[in-house]
C-alpha cells in the first residue's frame, strides 16, 4: 500500500510540474487527459495495479495475463483477449469487470468501486480511453493478434511432430549378440555409456516373464520343464506363438488398452451417477481386437467412429468414449449446467488427444497451452465434434435375435397405436374425454377395443429372445462451436470451425463437414502425415513390456514431457510397426525376441550407480506386477482360477474366482468392495485417461495379505493341498515352489519350511504356510 | 513458480522459443516432481527409500500442524446463527432492490426475520443464535469470515467446491492435498481421516478422495455411527488368529522377503515390502486403540455429551492427539448427506435441531484442545457450502445463497474473538472484504506452511494447484 501510494503521488507531481507531459492537440484533449489523471489513474494505480502491472509482473503477481500500466498493454488485454473497446464502454471486458455483474470476473476482487467512479470509468471508456501521450486510435489500427506459435520451429525441432522416415541401423560387433535391430540401437548407446548388457536369463525365468507379461499367468511346472527341455533354437519362438495364440493373450493386453480408456461400468458419483451396465461390450470388443490382431490403425478408426463406417458399421468401440464421465447439473442452475457441459467435452478431448495423439490439448481449454502448439481454437474444433455426437444404447447380438425383437416391438407398438387412434377417434365423435369415452361406446365398439386388448395381451406374453445392448455414441448435430473465454461456454469468442489440430494438418487444414465430423477426425488420426499416432502406440506397446517406454510419459508427448531415451530407435520401431501392417502381435514378438527383452534382471552395482533408473536398458527392469495379474496368478497356482473368457461383469470379484478384469468398477473407485482392493493395489482411477500406473507399496497392501479372507480362502486351498501330498517333505516343498516361483526352493528355504512345519503339521500350520508363500514378495514381482 | 499466469511472456519469445519454454517448465516443476519421485519407488531405484507419508518440510513455518474440518453439509443459513442482521425485522416483508437477486429456486418473496433470539457473548461482545449456546461460550477463541461467497448455489457442486476448489469431482480435496504436501506425523495411522455419522456428504468419495494424487493421499473414511474400532480400515483383524500366531507368520514371511532380497542383492520395492509388512502388524493394534473412545475419562466424556457428532468430535481429538494431519468431520442427522438443507421447508424446527446436534460437541471439542495445549497448532475449520438467503422460502424456510455466508475458524494461528468482512445489512451478500473459497483455501494452506501457488502436481500436462488460477491469502484473519 505505502509503495503503491508512493507511485500515486509521484505520478501527481510529475503531471503537475511538467507541462509537457500533457498532449496538447487540443483543449478537447487536454480536458481528456486531466480527466484520466484526476479520476481514473488513481483507481488504476491503488485498485489494479497490485495485479496487472510491470511491477506485478517482476512480482509474480500477475494475474490473468493483464496489464493496465501501459496504453500498448490495456490495448494488448490479457490471456482471455481484448479488454477494452475504446467509445464501447459496454463491449470493454474492462468495464463489465468494474460492474461485479459477474461473479467470476468482479474487479476489483477486494470489493465494488463506488458508482462515481463505475461511472467516471464508463466515460472515459466512452471518450476513447486517452492515455496521456498516446493515440488510443492509431495503436488499436496497428494491434494485430501475434501468431501464438512459430509453428514451423515446433514442426522441424520438436522431436514427436518431426516426420518418420526410415532410420538406419547402428551397426555393433557381432559377439554383442545382438538378435534384431532393437538390440543394436540399445547395445550401440549402452557402449557409448561404457556400460555392458546384462546376458541371457535363465530359461525358467525367461519364460516365466513371457507367460505373465503375454497371458497374466504364470506357466505350469510342467510348461517351465518342457520348453528347460526344448533345446530347438526356436524354442522360444515357439513360446511366444503359442502364448499369442491363447485367447488369454486378449484379457492380459486389453487391460492395458483399458486403462488409456478409463474403462468403467459408470457409477461415476455426483452428476454423473447412473451405471453403464452394458459398458463390458466395449471391454469385450478391446479382447476381441488383441485376440484377433486388428491393425491398430483400424483399432483406433473404430473407436472414434466405428458407427459412421457405411460398408461396415461397428459401434460397439465407440464405447470407448461413452464409459467416460458425463456429467449433469443437478438443480439447473446455468453456471452449473455449462460446467457440467464443459467438463464433459474436456474429458473427451483429452481422452481422445492424450490416448491417441500423445498430446495434453485439454490444457486449451481455458487458453492457449502454455508449453505446445495446441491452441484454444484447436481445443474447441476437437470439443466441437463431441458436441454433435450424443450416448445412446442399441440393440446388439445376433441379426435374426434383433430383427425378430425388432419387429415385435413394432407389432406391440402399432397395435397400442391403433387402440388410442380408435378410442381418441370415438372421443371426438362422441365430444366427450378420453378418459370417460369407454364407457359412452356401443357394443360393437366395446367389443373392437377389448379385442384389441386381448391381441395387444397376447403379444405382449410371446415377447421373442430379448437381444443385448450397448452403450455406443451416435451423431445428434452438424454445428460448429465457438471459443469459450477462459473456458466459460456462455461466454463465446471467434468461431472454432470443427478440424484437426493446426500442428499437423497446418493453417489451411481442412474444415469437417460430414455430420459431427468423427469420421474425418479418425481418417486424420491415422493419416500418414501425422507422425503421433504410431510413435505413441509403440511407445506405449514398449512400455507395457520394459516397465517405461522409451518415452516415460506415454501420454504427453509434448514439450513438458519426457524426451526419448533412444529418438532413433523409437522412429524405428514407429516407422516398422506401420510397414507391418500397424499388427501388435508381430511388434510383441519383435520385441520378445530381441536380446534386449530377455537379458537378465540381475543387480550389478556398478552399472546401477551409473544408470540407476534404467534408462539405458543394461537389464530386464523388474517390477511389480499388476493387480490383476497378481490376483489372477493366486487363483491359478491354487487351481482355483475360472478361466472363462467376457461378459457380463462380476459385481464383488473378491468372491469370485473369475479374471480379475472383469470385475464391476465404479468410476468414484467406493461402489463396489472389489473397487476398494483394486486401487489398493494401484489400480488406475477411471475418472480420466492413465498413461502409465503407479507402483505403490503400502502397509494396508500386507493388511490384506495377512487378513482378508480372499488371503485367507486362498492359503486354505492350498494349505489343503500341501497337507493331501503323499510324497516326501522335500518333495511337496520343491512341487510348491516350482508351482509358485517357477524355481526350485533352495536348502535354507526348505530349512525353514520344516522349521515351521514340525514333525506332524496340521492343516492350519500348512494353511499359514502356504499364506506366507502366497504373500511373499516374489509371487507379485517380474523379474 | 508463476508460470500460470505467465503465458504472455512467453509467447512474445518467438525466437528463442523452445528453451524458454523449457526454462519454464523447470521452473514450475519442483514441488510436484519431487513428491512424485519418492513414490514410484520401483521405477526410480535410485531414489533412497522413503514413505510416501514420510513427513516433509513445508514451505514456511506452519502456524497449523493439523487441521479439523467440521463440515456442516446442506448450507446453514447465516442470518440464523452467526450474522446477526437486526435489519431484518424492521423491513420484514419487505424485498428491498439490495436482496432481489435470483436464488437457486428463484423465490421471489421478501424478508424473514430469524425465528431465533441473538445475544452478545464473550469479551469480544459477539452476536451468537439462541441455537448455539454452548459455541457461544467459545466466541473469544473464535475467528469468524462472514464474508464468503462461491460460485453456484447447488449443493454437489458447492460441496465439491468447498472441498475440492472445484464444480466436479475430479480434483483432489483438499485434505489430499495437505497430506501431499507435508506428509503424515504418524505412521501407524492414516494421515487424513474423514467421518460422519450415518451418511456421507453428497459427493462422497470426493470429499476426501485424491482424484489424480497417488493413492497414499486419499482420505480412510470411518462411519462413525456403525463404528467397530477393528472395522475402521478394510481388513484391519484377522477373524481367527491371534496376535502370537500372528507374529510369527510375519516372522516367516520376513524370513522369505529377506532371502529373496539377499537373492537379488538390492530392490529398492522389496525392501519398502519388508517394511510396509511390519507397519501393516502395527496398525492392527493402534488403529482400533485410537478409535476406542472408551478409554476417555467420565469427565471428557461428560464435557463432549452423547451425540453421534460429539463422539466424532471426540475420536477428531484423539486422532489429531496421535499425529493424524487432517480430520474431515461431516455432520448427518437421520441419513441425510446435506443435513442443513432442511432449511427450505422450515428454518425454526430443522436448523435448531441440527444445531442441538453438534453445538455441545463443538464447543466440547474446542475447549478440550484449548485445555490440552493443541488448540494453538491446530486449526478447527467450521461451514457449509453456502449459506441461506434473508428472504423467505414459503412460510417458514430459506432459499439457497451463494452470495454471502458465514464460516468461521478457531486456533491454529487465525485471530481470536475476530470478526472479519461483512454482508450487506440484511445478509444476503458479501460486500465488504469479501472471501470467495479458493481464498479460504488459500489461507488454510498458508496457515498450514504452504504456499498455495507452489503446491502443485503435474498431471495431464499440466501442473495443478488446489486453488486452481485463484486464490488469495487473507493475511488479516492471522494472528
Amino acid at each position: 500500500m505505502r509503495i503503491r501510494g508512493l507511485i500515486y503521488i509521484s505520478f501527481i507531481l510529475f503531471y503537475a510540474l511538467n507541462p509537457f507531459a500533457v498532449s496538447n492537440d487540443s483543449n478537447g484533449e487536454d480536458s481528456n487527459i486531466i480527466f484520466f489523471e484526476k479520476q481514473i489513474r488513481p483507481i488504476l494505480v491503488t485498485k489494479c495495479f497490485s495485479c496487472h502491472s510491470e511491477e506485478a509482473k517482476n512480482n509474480g503477481k500477475l494475474k490473468a495475463g493483464l496489464l493496465l500500466d501501459s496504453a500498448e498493454s490495456i490495448i494488448k488485454g490479457g490471456d482471455s483477449g481484448r479488454v477494452i473497446s475504446p467509445g464501447k464502454p459496454e463491449e470493454s471486458k474492462i468495464y463489465e469487470a468494474v460492474l461485479y455483474k459477474n461473479e467470476d470476473m468482479a474487479m476489483p476482487p477486494k470489493g465494488k468501486l463506488s458508482d462515481k467512479q463505475i461511472s467516471d470509468f464508463r466515460k472515459w471508456i466512452l471518450n476513447g480511453a486517452h492515455w496521456p501521450g498516446k493515440d488510443m486510435t492509431s495503436l488499436i489500427a496497428n494491434h494485430k493478434d501475434e501468431e501464438p506459435y512459430d509453428w514451423e520451429k515446433f514442426r522441424n525441432e520438436h522431436w514427436a511432430f518431426k516426420k518418420i522416415s526410415e532410420p538406419i541401423v547402428p551397426k555393433v560387433p557381432e559377439l554383442d549378440h545382438a538378435a534384431n535391430p532393437i538390440d543394436n540401437f540399445i547395445i550401440n548407446k549402452l557402449h557409448k555409456n561404457g556400460i555392458s548388457p546384462n546376458k541371457r536369463a535363465p530359461k525358467n525365468i525367461l519364460i516365466r516373464r513371457a507367460y505373465l507379461s503375454l497371458i497374466g499367468i504364470p506357466p505350469t511346472p510342467k510348461q517351465v520343464d518342457d520348453f528347460i527341455n526344448d533345446n530347438d533354437p526356436n524354442a522360444f519362438s515357439k513360446v511366444i506363438d503359442k502364448l499369442l495364440d491363447s485367447k488369454h493373450y486378449g484379457e492380459k493386453w486389453a487391460r492395458h488398452w483399458l486403462d488409456v480408456a478409463r474403462y468403467s461400468d459408470g457409477h461415476g458419483g455426483f452428476g454423473d451417477n447412473k451405471a453403464l451396465p452394458n459398458a463390458w461390450r466395449y471391454r469385450d470388443w478391446v479382447i476381441e481386437a488383441f485376440n484377433n490382431d486388428l491393425p491398430y490403425d483400424k483399432f483406433v478408426l473404430q473407436q472414434i467412429a466405428g458407427d459412421l463406417d457405411k460398408e461396415n458399421s461397428v459401434p460397439i468401440p465407440t464405447g470407448f468414449f461413452v464409459v467416460g464421465p458425463t456429467y449433469t447439473s443437478d438443480g439447473g442452475d446455468p453456471e452449473a449446467k455449462a460446467q457440467a457441459l464443459a467438463e464433459t467435452l474436456s474429458d473427451r478431448v483429452d481422452t481422445f488427444s492424450r490416448a491417441f495423439l500423445g498430446l495434453t490439448a485439454a490444457c486449451s481449454r481455458c487458453h492457449d497451452h502454455k508449453f505446445d502448439p495446441i491452441t484454444t481454437k484447436d481445443y474447441y474444433a476437437l470439443a466441437g465434434i463431441f458436441k454433435n455426437t450424443k450416448n445412446i444404447d442399441i440393440k446388439v447380438g445376433d441379426k435374426s435375435v434383433i430383427d425378430s425383437h425388432n419387429s415385435w416391438q413394432k407389432a406391440v407398438n402399432d397395435t397400442t397405436k391403433n387402440l388410442n387412434s380408435f378410442l381418441d377417434n370415438k372421443a371426438k365423435e362422441l365430444k366427450v374425454n378420453k378418459k370417460d369415452v369407454e364407457k359412452s361406446l356401443d357394443d360393437e365398439s366395446k367389443k373392437h377395443v377389448s379385442q384389441i386388448r386381448q391381441e395387444l395381451e397376447l403379444l405382449k406374453k410371446s415377447e421373442p429372445k430379448k437381444p443385448g445392448n450397448a452403450h455406443v455414441l451416435a451423431d445428434s448435430g452438424n454445428a460448429d462451436m465457438h471459443v469459450a473465454l477462459r473456458g466459460d461456454l456462455r461466454k463465446k469468442g471467434e468461431l472454432a470451425p470443427r478440424s484437426f489440430i493446426e500442428i499437423i494438418e497446418g493453417k489451411s487444414r481442412p474444415k469437417y463437414s460430414i455430420g459431427s465430423g468423427r469420421l474425418e477426425l479418425a481418417k486424420s488420426v491415422i493419416a500418414k502425415n501425422n507422425p503421433l499416432t504410431s510413435r505413441v502406440i509403440v511407445n506405449r506397446l514398449w512400455g507395457w513390456h520394459f516397465g517405461n517406454g522409451i518415452v516415460r510419459t506415454p501420454s504427453n508427448f509434448g514439450v513438458i514431457g519426457d524426451k526419448p531415451t533412444h529418438p532413433i530407435l523409437l522412429d524405428w520401431l514407429a516407422f516398422n510397426f506401420v510397414q507391418n501392417g500397424w499388427s501388435i502381435k508381430n511388434f510383441h514378438k519383435l520385441i520378445m525376441l530381441s536380446s534386449t527383452w530377455q537379458m537378465s534382471s540381475d543387480y550389478h552395482k556398478k552399472k546401477f550407480d551409473v544408470d540407476g533408473d534404467n534408462k539405458l536398458l543394461w537389464r530386464y527392469q523388474p517390477k511389480k506386477l499388476e493387480v490383476e495379474v497378481w490376483r489372477d496368478s493366486l487363483l491359478f497356482v491354487t487351481d482355483e482360477l475360472d478361466q472363462s473368457i467376457g461378459g457380463a461383469p462380476e459385481g464383488e470379484i473378491m468372491t469370485s474366482l473369475r479374471r480379475t478384469l472383469y470385475a464391476t468398477i465404479s468410476r468414484t473407485g467406493d461402489k463396489f468392495k472389489s473397487d476398494n482392493f483394486l486401487r489398493l493395489f494401484d489400480f488406475p482411477a477411471a475418472a480420466s485417461t492413465t498413461p502409465k500406473r503407479a507402483s505403490s507399496t503400502v502397509p494396508q497392501q500386507y493388511l490384506f495379505m495377512m487378513n482378508s479372507s480372499f488371503m485367507n480362502e486362498r492359503a486354505k486351498t492350498l494349505g489343503k493341498h500341501l497337507s493331501e501330498k503323499s510324497s516326501s517333505r522335500v518333495k511337496t516343498i520343491e512341487n510348491v515352489y516350482k508351482k509358485l516361483y517357477s524355481r526350485l526352493p533352495e536348502q535354507s528355504e526348505i530349512e525353514i519350511a520344516n522349521a515351521w512345519l514340525g514333525e506332524k503339521p496340521d492343516m492350519k500350520t500348512w494353511s499359514l504356510y502356504a499364506q506366507a508363500l502366497l504373500s511373499a514378495h516374489e509371487m507379485i514381482q517380474i523379474r | 513458480m508463476k508460470f500460470l499466469e505467465h503465458e504472455i511472456a512467453y509467447r512474445k519469445a518467438t525466437l528463442n522459443h523452445l528453451s524458454r519454454r523449457e526454462a519454464l517448465m523447470k521452473m514450475g516443476s519442483g514441488f510436484g516432481t519431487l513428491g512424485l519421485a519418492s513414490l514410484i519407488g520401483n521405477s526410480n531405484a535410485s531414489q533412497s527409500s522413503t514413505s510416501p507419508l514420510a513427513p516433509k518440510k513445508p514451505h514456511f513455518e506452519p502456524r497449523a500442524k493439523r487441521i479439523i474440518q467440521l463440515f456442516m453439509p446442506g448450507g446453514p443459513s447465516q442470518v440464523d446463527t452467526f450474522d446477526y442482521k437486526p435489519m431484518i425485522a424492521k423491513h420484514a416483508g419487505e424485498r428491498p432492490e439490495s436482496v432481489n437477486r435470483k436464488t437457486l429456486r428463484n423465490t421471489k418473496m421478501g424478508l424473514m426475520p430469524s425465528p431465533f433470539g441473538f445475544n452478545q457473548y464473550g469479551q469480544s461482545g459477539k452476536w451468537v443464535s439462541d441455537i448455539f449456546p454452548h459455541v457461544a461460550e467459545c466466541v473469544d477463541d473464535i475467528c469468524f469470515v462472514h464474508s464468503m461467497h462461491t460460485d453456484i448455489p447447488e449443493h454437489a457442486g458447492g460441496i465439491l467446491m468447498t472441498n475440492l476448489g472445484a464444480l466436479q469431482p475430479n480434483r483432489p480435496s483438499m485434505g489430499s492435498w495437505l497430506l501431499y504436501g507435508l506428509g503424515a506425523e504418524t505412521q501407524n495411522l492414516p494421515g487424513f481421516v474423514a467421518m460422519s455419522p450415518r451418511a456421507q456428504p453428497r459427493g462422497k468419495l470426493a470429499n476426501w478422495g485424491n482424484s489424480f494424487l497417488p493413492g497414499a493421499y486419499a482420505g480412510s473414511y470411518v462411519n462413525i455411527n456403525s463404528m467397530k474400532p477393528d472395522a475402521v480400515i478394510n481388513d484391519l483383524k484377522n477373524p481367527s488368529l491371534d496376535k502370537s500366531i500372528q507374529r510369527k507368520q510375519a516372522d516367516l514371511l520376513a524370513q522369505l522377503n529377506k532371502l529373496q532380497l539377499e537373492r537379488v542383492k538390492k530392490d529398492q520395492s522389496l525392501e519398502s515390502s519388508i517394511q510396509a509388512m511390519e507397519m501393516a502388524f502395527r496398525m492392527q493394534f493402534s488403529v482400533p486403540d485410537v478409535f476406542d473412545i472408551d478409554k476417555e475419562s467420565e469427565a471428557t466424556k461428560k464435557l463432549y455429551g452423547d451425540s453421534e457428532f460429539a463422539k466424532g468430535c471426540l475420536i477428531a481429538r484423539r486422532l489429531v492427539e496421535q499425529g493424524v494431519r487432517v480430520v474431515q468431520l461431516n455432520h448427518s442427522i437421520d441419513g441425510y448427506d446435506i443435513a442443513w438443507d432442511t432449511g427450505h421447508g422450515d428454518i425454526k424446527g430443522g436448523h435448531s435441531r441440527l444445531a442441538h446436534a453438534c453445538d455441545q460437541g463443538i464447543a466440547a471439542l474446542l475447549k478440550d484442545l484449548k485445555g490440552r495445549g493443541l488448540l494453538e497448532d491446530t486449526l478447527v475449520v467450521w461451514g457449509g457450502e453456502f449459506g441461506r438467503a434473508p428472504t423467505s422460502e414459503g412460510a417458514k424456510g430459506r432459499d439457497h445463497d451463494h452470495y454471502g455466508y458465514t464460516i468461521w475458524m478457531a486456533g491454529g494461528g487465525v485471530k481470536s474473538g475476530f470478526s472479519y468482512g461483512s454482508t450487506d445489512e440484511f445478509g444476503l451478500t458479501a460486500v465488504h472484504n469479501r472471501m470467495h473459497v479458493h481464498d479460504l483455501h488459500a489461507t488454510i494452506l498458508h496457515l498450514m506452511g504452504l504456499d498455495h501457488e507452489k503446491l502443485t502436481y503435474r498431471y495431464s500436462g499440466r501442473d495443478y494447484r488446489l486453488t486452481d488460477v485463484h486464490g488469495r491469502v487473507v493475511h488479516e484473519l492471522f494472528a
